[in-house]
């Protein structure tokens, strides 16, 4: 038979549906959030919030205060609860605990239903990208998200091939690409895709063969590079950008690729000044607050993601009226230099411009927020030096300097010693010393 | 051998003396054994609501997926980390926050990355049942005040220990024999992948003894 266009008909909602249906979904998990979650009641009654006091978005956005991770943080030690107050007791729904990435501390919990938001969202994109049942699709991932809980693709008749992340599994992605012609993947990162690039310079396999029945692959972690994205395209693959929603769901680029979608029937999003906290109108330049509508387990409401993101709330050419957001990078990352503001991702499209240092491996020293130079950590590739470390120290100064137009350090480190600093899928792009 | 189940829902691997082969399982296969992996559980006698960690990859769903639904079909909650010197903080962080009764996959890569970020695994397992892979069993054997237990991929079965020292593996799916001291195994029904005589690559024994526990699944016995 036929498949639909889209997975899900709520992804083709009309925005005065999909504005209904917050107001509905908005109290009601408000209401959850403040009844189960130690941490959501704890600050609203210090801001003399209570649930009956919200009955539509517009008493939410006006009343319910912001939280953040470091409030998740201060009630995890000021409780001695590893889930930070966020953990809704919920008796009988708890699957299984997922803990996130942990890229710096502990990581935190993140109880499992049979399904999470992530899960309903990435399904949708990768409908979207061709996915249909009967297919194939490559999973490379962790196992900390939630084990092998995961269902959801199998209930749909698509078949999962699993792998992890690291060298050894990049022939056996290229073997099982040819055997089983997957129609899409998740989730491309940067370090997988410099592996690949490896592979397939050392053992001559063909990419345009290994990803011909690629419809595309959603591409995460951190931002796609040009150089990178040229690449892929090279290969005839089609990479679809995708990012923490929050830590509600995933934002994932459509077709169009102009911006991440937030599927508004799963989170509520909006922006607010980063350091006041004042809401911003769509399409100013803010920081991203996000309420979960659905995930009772962890109902993050009004939750100060940290991204300085730009929402734009119109119609999208791939049909459907969910909210995109550009994303500018972390509001922690941001320096101001003479007033002018610079991010990691605009750093990353000029480190990886050069052989020795494709890998894009740098770090900002950031020990405040505004600065009188930019100082930059970056790493080469000893095998492809060719010049003297001074030469290339040089060209990388005098070429950054340019773009950026402001004071500028540059160190040179072996890239080994930064990979050193983090989990495979990334490293700490700022950091204090 | 063909099946008549065509299709996987996840295709994992296997490993046999560093060779990894892919493996197709239909989520329901995966499910199924679970059963055998909940009667072992329960001789352990964890409350509900406890902890749980288990340590494996993605690809080892065809082993562990079944041991994390048996963690969950028993009230207790599963955590994960995976088998990699790289998310051994986590194991570590895991441990302290969670203090999971047990811990089951750990692997010499594990103990490796512990060291590497300067934490001490006796300290990390003290107190909890610890499911040690082959490569890492001596080791976690030789710790104090840890309940060492064997955890063994043979092929896509996975064989667990139970309370009273017996190795069990799911005896109603799966046929094991052995010829020349390695074990080989064989799907009894029909499969998404059916095998025939395995070579595992495990080097051990069948035992013919049912198992003090009372569970009456097959027992397996590492040379
Ligand atoms: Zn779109
Ligand atoms: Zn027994």
């Amino acid at each position: 038979m036929a498949h639909p266009e889209f997975f899900d008909p709520v992804e083709t909602a009309s925005r005065e549906d999909l504005d209904r249906l917050q107001e509905g979904a908005i109290v009601a998990i408000a209401a959850h959030a403040y009844a189960r979650a130690p941490l959501i009641r704890e600050t609203w009654d210090a801001a003399g919030v209570r649930p009956s006091d919200i009955r539509s978005v517009g008493d939410f956005v006006a009343k319910v205060p912001i939280i953040d991770k470091d409030d998740v943080r201060s009630y995890r030690d000021r409780h001695d609860d590893p889930s930070g107050g966020m953990s809704a007791s919920v008796p009988g729904e708890t699957v299984s605990i997922g803990t996130t990435s942990g890229t710096t501390g502990d990581p935190t919990p993140v109880p499992n239903w049979y399904r999470s938001g992530s899960e309903e969202a990435y399904f949708r994109d990768h409908w979207h990208i061709g996915l249909r049942p009967g297919d194939y699709f490559s999973w490379m991932m962790f196992t900390f998200r939630g084990g092998h809980r995961r269902r959801y693709y199998s209930e749909h008749g698509v078949s999962e091939i699993c792998f992890s992340i690291g060298p050894s599994e990049i022939p056996r992605f290229a073997e099982a690409s040819k055997r089983w012609r997957p129609t899409s993947g998740a989730i491309f990162s940067n370090p997988m895709l410099l592996m690949l690039e490896a592979y397939f310079e050392k053992s001559g396999d063909d990419p345009v063969d290994v990803f011909k029945s690629y419809k595309g692959a959603i591409f995460g972690g951190e931002p796609l590079g040009n150089r990178l994205a040229t690449l892929t395209r090279s290969w005839g693959l089609e990479l679809f950008e995708t990012t923490s929603l929050g830590d509600v769901a995933g934002a994932t680029m459509c077709r169009m690729h102009d911006g991440f979608h937030a599927y508004e029937d799963l989170a509520f999003i909006e922006t607010v000044d980063p350091v006041t906290r004042e809401p911003l109108a769509d399409g100013e330049v803010g920081e991203l607050v996000v309420t979960t509508l659905n995930d009772r387990l962890t109902p993050l409401v009004r939750y100060g993601s940290g991204d300085l993101v730009q929402i734009k709330r119109g119609p999208c050419g791939c049909g459907r009226n969910h909210a995109r957001y550009d994303l500018l990078g972390r509001a922690t990352d941001q320096i101001i230099i003479e007033g002018r503001s610079i991010l990691p991702r605009e750093i990353m499209g000029l480190v990886e411009q050069h052989s020795e240092t494709r890998a894009g491996l740098f770090q900002i020293i950031r020990t405040d927020r505004e600065m009188d130079a930019l100082k930059l950590r970056i790493g080469y590739d000893r095998a492809r030096l060719e010049v003297s470390h001074e030469v290339l120290r040089d060209r990388l100064h005098g070429m950054i300097a340019e773009a950026v137009g402001v004071r500028l350090h540059v160190e040179l480190v072996d890239e080994q010693d930064l990979l050193k600093l983090g989990p495979p899928h990334k490293i700490p792009r700022v950091t204090r010393q | 051998m063909t099946s008549a189940i065509r299709r996987p829902d996840f295709i994992g691997s296997y490993n046999v003396r560093g060779t990894v082969s892919f493996y197709g399982a239909t989520a329901a296969e995966i499910d199924r054994s679970a059963f055998t992996l909940t009667r072992v559980l329960r001789t352990f006698g964890f409350a509900a609501g406890s902890n749980i960690m288990t340590i494996s990859m993605v690809p080892e769903i065809i082993q562990y997926g079944g041991f994390e639904r048996a963690v969950q079909m028993l009230g207790l909650y599963g955590l994960n980390a995976d088998d990699s010197p790289f998310d051994a903080g986590r194991v570590e962080s895991i441990s302290r926050q969670f203090d999971p009764v047990a811990i089951c996959g750990v692997a010499a890569s594990t103990l490796e990355g512990l060291r590497m970020f300067g934490h001490d695994a006796e300290k990390v397992f003290a107190g909890r049942t610890v499911w040690a892979r082959p490569d890492a069993y001596a080791q976690v054997c030789s710790m104090p005040n840890v309940d060492t237990r064997r955890v063994v991929s043979i092929g896509p079965a996975l064989a667990l220990e139970c309370a009273h020292g017996c190795l069990h593996y799911d005896s109603r799916d799966w046929t094991m024999a052995e010829y020349d001291g390695v074990l080989h195994l064989s799907s009894r029904y029909d499969r998404t992948e059916p095998l025939a005589e395995l070579d595992t690559g495990i080097a051990g024994s069948i035992s013919d003894r049912p198992c003090t526990c009372g569970v009456r699944d097959g027992v397996v016995v590492p040379a």
